[in-house]
């Protein structure tokens, strides 16, 4: 029965949105989510994991898993909501309508929290649904805006898409194991059946967690107020991600869909990432960085690093949230850059020598942490760890930057290394028992790092060195194609004739 | 096809077309250094029933409130039925008997607005045209205005036409969404704009009388991008160099119409050419559009009323030897509340207003930056040049350098294709720090304290005396020096605000004005310009000291920058000073309080300043209404409400009127500049206002765009016009009050006809103050005065509707 205690926090959210009143409860009721979250945090350290009593019939219905990975996802949520409620309260003060947006985003919050520790798959579908639902509404707070209607017609399409896949996957699931309880079924042995469930459930998490090609709603989604950017992309875009790392044990029975995984999540993270550069407005930059960031976080789940997955989507939520919260700080940040004089351009020389330093760093820190236990997969992707590192010192290797500037760069690097390896250690201590380790990689795991390495390697290289081209006839007209996201966004539209309007006469 | 005029339509009246059309378009500044700018400022050599005629046309922006809102202040009595009358004897026009008539008419506005080839097109074929093409430009325009927030940079220091056409020959996306053929038809354009465009304007088919309301229709749908160039022709005009940014932005509008037409031709055509048409009649005023505009002058009346009342009524001004503090505070409205705190404090306590840039137009380099900026009226060119401390500040200036430099290495980490993969796997965790530090306002925002500023243009001691001269003169400062003579300026203190720069002081720029503040003081505080001072019948006391002050408008902390010179003689003065200083603080936070939503108290002001989520952390200048140029003994001890521009200025020791002359052309002219522009931002918030905060998304580091994209917003948003209840702006027409006379203004009214209009036209009220400091004469145009308080006043409202 205890076991039940985190079921409290949605529902005393679900309490604020229905009974009114919402901008003076809802911040109240998203502490006490929190310390519900907590307390329950407590009872997983004494009581050890567990799945409560199901509150259903025919294997069917509600019941909480309580594990490391629910209780990490419950409190990342529940803070953050918190965090951005509390903001709510006084951004929109006096809007009209307030009352509905507070009630809406308790609701939306619930359903998250809902999501996170689902025991059953009955609760899992409600759950996800339910996310999709809400967050809609939010989307349409403002439901004059053209520009808002037309995000929330794509939305919608993606959304039933992944809801219709997600309930696909769990009725294969439900009736090869003849059970609803996620925890029974992730124990079983999977045959073949589970990489049909598999393959569902990655398509669920791609459309979930705006994958290419079907990212190009969440670019659109700021045509509501802040703070719905804030929720939707730290708590509900991880939805998909968290989905791959709770069904762990069935998605790596299917080695082939994990390689798909592995295959979108890095085109889409190079894609946002390149993306991401040409953006000139700070809410559609952000949006383009977390397209990027969810499909790192794919490739990781499609690697079997399903602890880096996590805490990748822990520390990238933690960062989105504060980044879209204080985005109206762009215009002083913009300045900042522009008051110490120029920025030094490494040459290629210069990027050479910053990618030696960053390996020699990674190769150190990487082995006082340990590097040795780590799994063939893990080491791999740590090179990203390396390619940006590099970009950082670059900035300091240029010829032009004075060396009390290469030697802050270099401390930042670090310090950056330092942070990365012990978040790692971390985050696999802490999950060593609850999720699968990786296994060994065979020659289509290779290929794929290989390939990975690369094409990211490529990228980053290009990046270091990005003011030596950027200005080139070809590469202007690259840019065009780049800023428009390489008009997906427009096919999109035109499919579904996002910019007709009714007409006048 | 009989309205084709197109061979009229050369390139020399297409070239001056474009070049009216540009100034009908008023700037707008980066949001780094953002100042008010009077949204009316092309329309100013006509009236605002004309205006109405005018926006009506082209974007169906109305230029008053509706209807609605005048009737509600007429019948709880704010306006009163002789408030109208007195405003429709002005008005010669037959359409509008009496007042009820006007009433009447003012609920029967129908808008007449001309729809171009996109909007057409969109009526056509079920497609947002107007829409994609917003968004196209919108994302071009992004790119191309960007100062720093893509890593990518889009503008590579092309012109606004080479650029557009290297972007509209690559984008794929007009032709995705069915606009075909269209990069090709960009490809296929002359490489001069004034060729394209003259080109275009011949295909649609627009007549010469036709290409006035047209161009202004196209640059307006533009919204903030045709501002921000116009912005930078400003700046070109002001250096005296070319700028054809407007016409290239034109052309390319013009393209696009071009090519929509093209498309849809058979269908479109007949349409097209009766708007052509149109275009090409006068503008005619409805009775509507004048019943409006004689509404909003009753509503003006109506508030003169209430002033006048207040300068009337009996205050008790008991003068004193010799002050203990005199302070200068800048002649921004929120200075009022404080100043009356202030005096409040002791019968020693005087304080006097001048621009907030106290005289300096510098060109200042803050600590650690290169960035130039400019500290001084928009309308100037910078006079001097300053910088942040000494050359023995170097050691330290070079360190802060390196540390924003490795920060700025490390917002790129963040920020780039690969890296930001390891920045969020190595620091993410860190933000459950910076998320808990920021929703309780934990970071502080201190008051700038960057080391004393120094000039770095060489001036002799003539030319130093000469400037302290002129200021102290300017200011009516000349004469019964206190000990301690404080300088002002102000600055705002908000957290996480985009317009954070609109509520810092207009005077300087949109910066905060404590550099001027200080140099100023160095300045007066100079043996030798003292002695200087001397030799020319200024003689400020050996015991009187000048220190730099920056006043924070948010909280009415007053901070002091005694640290710049020796304060030894002065320690007792300065702590009383501190002590006032404090307790006019609780004082003006608590006024301040009693309209700030979920403010119960004065303690609550001060907290809004470090509130990340707070859109309203102070009111600016919102409710700004009057404009008085006064010695202050008219106005102390009147509650003004904090909606009074107060300049002190004594006619009587301004021999020949030079110091007359500077307030009606610089400080009036700014003040019209922010009151209009509140109004505009009140009458016309979708057009004229900066859109909803909750929206706002910062674009390129200038600016904001509501939402995903399109046009950028200028102007004042929502949240800072209205509290969510009611208005917080009235939007009333600036009341000058000035206390000279007569034939002097009119002397200078004749010589500066730019000023001249904007009275003639209604777009600031005019009067003179009697002997007694009293609402005494009313401007009624034309060069003519009519006493204010003769009720029957028929020619006062002449042109003001």
């Amino acid at each position: 029965m205890i076991y039940l205690v985190p079921l409290l926090a949605p529902a005393l959210l679900f309490g604020c949105a229905l009974f009114g009143r919402s901008t003076r409860t809802a911040e109240w009721g998203a502490l006490a989510a929190l310390a519900i979250v907590t307390v329950s945090a407590v009872i997983l350290a004494l009581a050890g994991s567990g799945t409560s009593p199901l509150i259903g019939a025919a294997g069917l219905g509600l019941s909480t898993r309580l594990d490391m990975l629910s209780i990490v996802m419950l409190l990342l949520v529940a803070f953050i909501g918190w965090i951005v409620l509390r903001y709510s309260k006084t951004y929109l003060d006096r809007e009209p309508g307030q009352d509905r947006f507070m009630a809406l985003m308790c609701a939306t919050l619930a359903s998250v929290l809902l999501l996170v520790q689902s025991g059953n798959l009955v609760q899992l579908v409600a759950a996800w649904i339910a996310t999709g639902f809400f967050l809609q509404k939010l989307l349409l707070f403002y439901a004059d805006c053209p520009g808002a209607i037309r995000a929330a017609r794509k939305k919608l399409w993606v959304t039933r898409l992944s809801e219709v896949s997600l309930i696909a996957a769990v009725i294969i699931l439900f009736w090869t194991y003849g059970t609803g309880d996620i925890a029974t079924i992730l124990l079983a042995d999977h045959g073949t059946a589970a990489v049909w469930a598999a393959g569902l459930l990655a398509l669920a998490a791609i459309l979930k967690s705006a994958q290419f090609p079907s990212h190009s709603w969440l670019t659109e989604v700021m045509e509501a107020p802040t703070p719905v950017s804030a929720l939707l992309h730290a708590g509900v875009i991880n939805a998909g991600g968290f989905l791959l790392i709770r069904f762990a044990d069935v998605m790596l029975s299917a080695p082939i869909i994990l390689a798909i995984l592995a295959m979108i999540g890095g085109l889409t993270a190079l894609f946002g990432g390149i993306v991401m550069l040409t953006q000139s407005a700070v809410k559609t930059s952000l949006a383009w960085s977390t397209i990027a960031q969810m499909g790192f976080m794919i490739l990781q789940c499609g690697l079997a690093l399903f602890p880096l997955a996590l805490l990748h989507i822990v520390a990238h939520s933690l960062y989105k949230a504060h980044a879209f919260l204080s985005s109206g700080t762009a215009v002083d940040v913009v300045a900042a850059t522009r008051r110490p004089g120029p920025v030094a351009i490494p040459n290629a020389a210069a990027v050479g020598r910053a990618f030696l330093v960053a390996l020699a760093i990674y190769a150190i820190i990487g082995t006082i942490f340990g590097l040795t236990g780590k799994s063939v997969q893990a080491i791999a992707l740590g090179a990203i760890l390396i390619f940006g590192v590099a970009y950082l010192l670059a900035q300091g290797l240029a010829d032009a930057a004075p060396r009390a500037l290469t030697k802050l760069t270099a401390g930042y690097a670090l310090a950056a290394t330092t942070g990365y390896f012990a978040l790692q250690s971390l985050s696999e201590w802490m999950m060593a028992s609850t999720l699968p380790a990786t296994p060994a990689p065979g020659p289509l795991e290779w290929a794929l790092m290989i390939i990975a390495l690369l094409s990211f390697g490529g990228v980053a290289v290009a990046q270091a060195m990005l003011p030596l081209w950027a200005h080139h006839p070809v590469a202007r007209g690259l840019r065009v194609h780049i800023t428009n996201g390489f008009y997906i966004n427009a096919m999109f539209d035109r499919l579904i004739n996002g910019w007709s309007v009714k007409k006048s006469s | 096809m009989t309205y084709q005029t197109h061979q009229f339509c050369d390139e020399p009246t297409v070239r001056d077309a474009a070049q009216k059309a540009a100034l009908a378009i008023p700037p707008v500044w980066p949001l780094t250094t953002s100042v008010a700018v009077n949204p009316f400022l092309g329309q100013s050599s006509e009236g605002l029933a004309q205006t109405a005629a005018r926006l009506d046309r082209i974007t169906g922006t109305a230029v008053t409130m509706p209807a609605e809102w005048y009737i509600q202040r007429f019948e709880t009595g704010q306006i009163t039925r002789d408030d109208i009358d007195t405003a429709l004897q002005g008005v010669k026009t037959k359409d509008l008997p009496d007042v009820d008539a006007v009433l009447k008419a003012a609920q029967q506005h129908q808008s007449e607005t001309l729809p171009c080839v996109a909007d057409l097109a969109t009526d056509h074929s079920g497609t947002d045209w107007p829409g994609i093409l917003a968004d196209r430009m919108g994302v071009w325009a992004g790119g191309f205005f960007d100062q720093g927030q893509a890593l990518w940079s889009a503008n590579d220091g092309q012109s606004i036409w080479d650029a557009w056409r290297s972007f509209a020959a690559h984008d794929l996306t007009p032709e995705i969404l069915g606009l075909s053929g269209f990069a090709e038809h960009v490809t296929a354009l002359p490489r001069s704009a004034e060729i394209a465009l003259t080109q275009s304007v011949q295909r649609l088919g627009l007549s010469p009388e036709g290409l006035e309301t047209y161009f202004h229709q196209q640059l307006m749908k533009l919204g903030g991008w045709a501002q921000y160039a116009r912005h930078h022709q400003w700046q070109a005009d002001l250096a005296g160099t070319p700028d054809h940014g407007m016409r290239d932005l034109l052309a390319t509008q013009l393209v696009w119409q071009v090519a929509i037409l093209d498309q849809y031709d058979d269908a479109l055509a007949q349409d097209w050419a009766e708007i052509c048409a149109k275009h090409a009649t006068p503008l005619t005023v409805t009775p509507a559009q004048r019943a409006l505009g004689i509404l909003q002058t009753a509503a003006d009346y109506a508030q003169q009323r209430t002033l006048a009342e207040k300068l009337v009524a009996p205050v008790e001004n008991a003068p004193v030897d010799r002050a203990k503090v005199q302070a200068v505070f800048c002649i921004d409205v929120r200075s009022e509340v404080f100043r009356r705190a202030f005096e409040a404090q002791d019968k020693g306590v005087q304080t006097l207003g001048f621009a907030g840039f106290f005289g300096l137009a510098a060109q200042h380099h803050d600590f650690a930056s290169d960035v130039p900026e400019n500290r001084l009226p928009v309308l100037l060119n910078p006079g001097v040049h300053s910088v942040s401390g000494t050359d023995w500040h170097s050691h330290q200036d070079r360190t802060a350098r390196i540390t924003a430099r490795a920060t700025r290495a490390w917002g790129r980490f963040k920020l780039a294709a690969v890296s930001s993969f390891a920045f969020v796997e190595a620091t993410g965790p860190i933000y459950v720090g910076k998320l808990i530090r920021d929703v309780f306002g934990l970071s502080g925002n201190k008051a700038p304290d960057a080391p004393k500023p120094r000039l770095t243009t060489e001036l002799t001691l003539d030319q130093q005396v000469d400037a302290a001269e002129t200021i102290l003169g300017a200011m009516s400062l000349t004469k019964d020096f206190a000990r301690i003579v404080m300088i002002a300026g102000h600055g705002a203190n908000v957290t996480n605000n985009p317009h954070a720069s609109a509520l810092h002081c207009g005077a300087c720029g949109g910066h905060s004005g404590e550099v001027n503040a200080r140099l100023l003081a160095a300045l007066l505080n100079d043996p030798g310009v003292r002695k200087g001072l001397q030799d020319r019948g200024i003689t400020v006391p050996a015991d009187t000291l000048f220190i730099g002050a920056l006043h924070d408008t948010t909280t009415d902390q007053v901070t002091l920058y005694d640290g710049d010179q020796l304060t030894d003689n002065h320690r007792d003065d300065l702590a009383a000073l501190r002590d006032w200083l404090g307790a006019a603080a609780k004082i003006a936070r608590s006024e301040r309080a009693l309209t700030l939503p979920r403010a119960e108290n004065q303690e609550d002001v001060a907290k809004r300043a470090l509130n990340w989520a707070e859109l309203r952390p102070e009111w600016g200048l919102a409710g700004c209404s009057a404009f008085i140029a006064a010695p202050r003994h008219r106005t102390t001890g009147r509650d003004l409400g904090g909606q009074s521009f107060l300049h002190s200025y004594n006619w009587q020791s301004d021999t020949d009127f030079k110091v007359l002359e500077l307030i009606m052309t610089a400080p009036v002219v700014v003040a019209s500049w922010i009151s209009l522009q509140y109004y505009g931002s009140t009458v016309a918030p979708d057009v004229f206002g900066g859109g909803n905060k909750l929206l706002h998304n910062v674009t390129g580091g200038i600016g904001v765009i509501e939402g995903n994209g399109g046009t950028l917003r200028a102007g004042l948003p929502w949240q800072s016009v209205h509290d969510g209840e009611t208005y917080q702006h009235d939007p009333l027409r600036l009341s000058v009050l000035i206390e000279a006379p007569r034939d002097a203004m009119n002397t200078i009214l004749e010589k500066h006809p730019d000023v001249r209009e904007l009275f003639d036209n209604g777009w600031l009220h005019l009067f003179a103050m009697d002997q007694d400091g009293h609402m005494a004469w009313r401007y009624a145009g034309d060069l003519t005065w009519v006493a204010f308080n003769q009720v029957d006043q028929n020619q006062t409202a002449a042109k003001a509707a």
